[in-house]
């Protein structure tokens, strides 16, 4: 990933997608299967921040909730709120699912805002492998729930007999566009919003245009704030989506 | 217990609070708008998820049976199609989110509008 592009001026070196360069933690030899990276590294911090949040912050269990207990009480209830009210009052039971979702990709997002730091989410390894889980969990539910009438999804009735297989596989394609575009919003979004931030950094050098640069670095900055809690609730509102189009397959 | 005119005003300052009280309730959470950049982002990326698909598909077809351009041409258009109809989903979701929420009851005639529309387009 790593690319080089050399500026007008001598000096000028952009290095945009050198952030985003898997390396091992511990010396240096190739990336294997089970090399600890720094991937690993900001994952596992990930979860213990998770950790710390909902696990240490409400461990008082305070009837008055501080600091930390309230801001895990208002995810919780966000979290909860959204499935009941998205994907239906019997989707309560893939509440925790949700919910980890959520506050794994949110912390992911905050954590990789972090200067020095790196962006788990914005490779495409993890969020495919994110939106396969809930695509598998979407539809596995959806045979355990209606049977053999789930493939009914695929073999549109309102249609004349000769078109059938040709919209069946048309709804196929359309059934398979929703991990591959669940997984490129996250990835896409977050890999493009640091990616910029690097190129205006590399415009720093030049003298003259450094004050606009930094003011440009700020902007991006505070775009990205946003940019990370909406990627992380779109994808969890869009799993919601998905689980209620299983549970309550109408189309 | 209080004389009937008592019980009336009561009644009526009790609907006042309730009134008041729900125009205070958060909002459904379906109808809010998490910023309609990011729905254009979803319909384009359904989009280009749908013929990359389809041309996959093809492609690997083709290789299968060696009959390089015939698979390729056939399932891009499929999945070019396959990405409307889905854009065309999410369109239709979206506006039976607004009907919704404006006139509370017709969502099913919009929904009957959207289907006819994309068997129309297909």
């Amino acid at each position: 990933m790593a690319t080089e592009a050399q500026g007008e001026e001598g000096g000028l070196v952009f290095h945009p997608m050198d952030q985003f360069i898997v390396k091992p933690l511990f010396g240096d030899g190739p990336v294997g299967l089970f090399t600890i990276t720094n991937v690993t590294l900001w994952m596992a911090l990930t979860v213990i921040a998770v950790m710390a949040l909902l696990v240490l912050g409400t461990a008082k269990r305070a009837t008055i909730p501080g600091r930390m207990q309230s801001i895990g009480e208002l995810a919780y209830g966000f979290i909860y709120k959204m499935v009941e009210d998205v994907a239906g009052k019997d989707a309560v039971g893939f509440f925790p699912y949700i919910m980890t979702l959520f506050m794994f990709i949110v912390f992911a997002n905050f954590l990789g805002l972090l200067p020095m730091s790196f962006t788990t989410t914005s490779h495409f390894a993890v969020t495919v492998v994110l939106a396969l889980l809930v695509f598998f969990t979407v539809t596995i539910v959806g045979f355990v729930k209606n049977g053999s009438a789930f493939l009914g999804l695929f073999w549109v009735k309102s249609a004349p007999l000769a078109l059938r297989p040709v919209l069946a596989v048309i709804e196929i394609i359309s059934y398979f566009v929703r991990p591959v575009s669940h997984s490129i919003r996250l990835a896409g979004n977050l890999m493009a919003g640091h990616a910029v931030i690097k190129v205006f950094a590399g415009f720093a050098a030049i003298a003259l245009v450094s004050p606009l640069s930094v003011v440009a670095i700020t902007a991006m900055y505070g775009l990205e704030v946003l940019v990370s809690f909406i990627q992380a609730y779109v994808f969890t509102i869009l799993t919601c989506v998905y689980l209620k189009d299983a549970l309550h397959p109408s189309h | 217990m209080t004389d009937p005119d008592e019980s009336e005003r009561l009644a009526r300052l009790e609907d006042r609070i309730k009134a008041l009280r729900q125009s205070k309730e958060p909002r459904h959470h379906s109808e809010e708008h998490y910023s309609q950049a990011q729905v254009g982002w979803r319909m384009v990326t359904e989009l280009v998820a749908g013929l990359m698909i389809g041309f996959g598909m093809g492609y690997g077809l083709d290789v299968l049976f060696g009959t390089l351009p015939i698979f390729l041409v056939l399932f891009t258009m499929l999945g070019l199609v396959a990405g409307i109809k889905t854009m065309m989903r999410s369109a239709r979701e979206l506006q039976r989110q607004e009907s919704a929420r404006e006139g509370g009851g017709n969502d099913n005639d919009a929904d009957a509008g959207g289907e006819k529309r994309t068997k129309d387009g297909d």
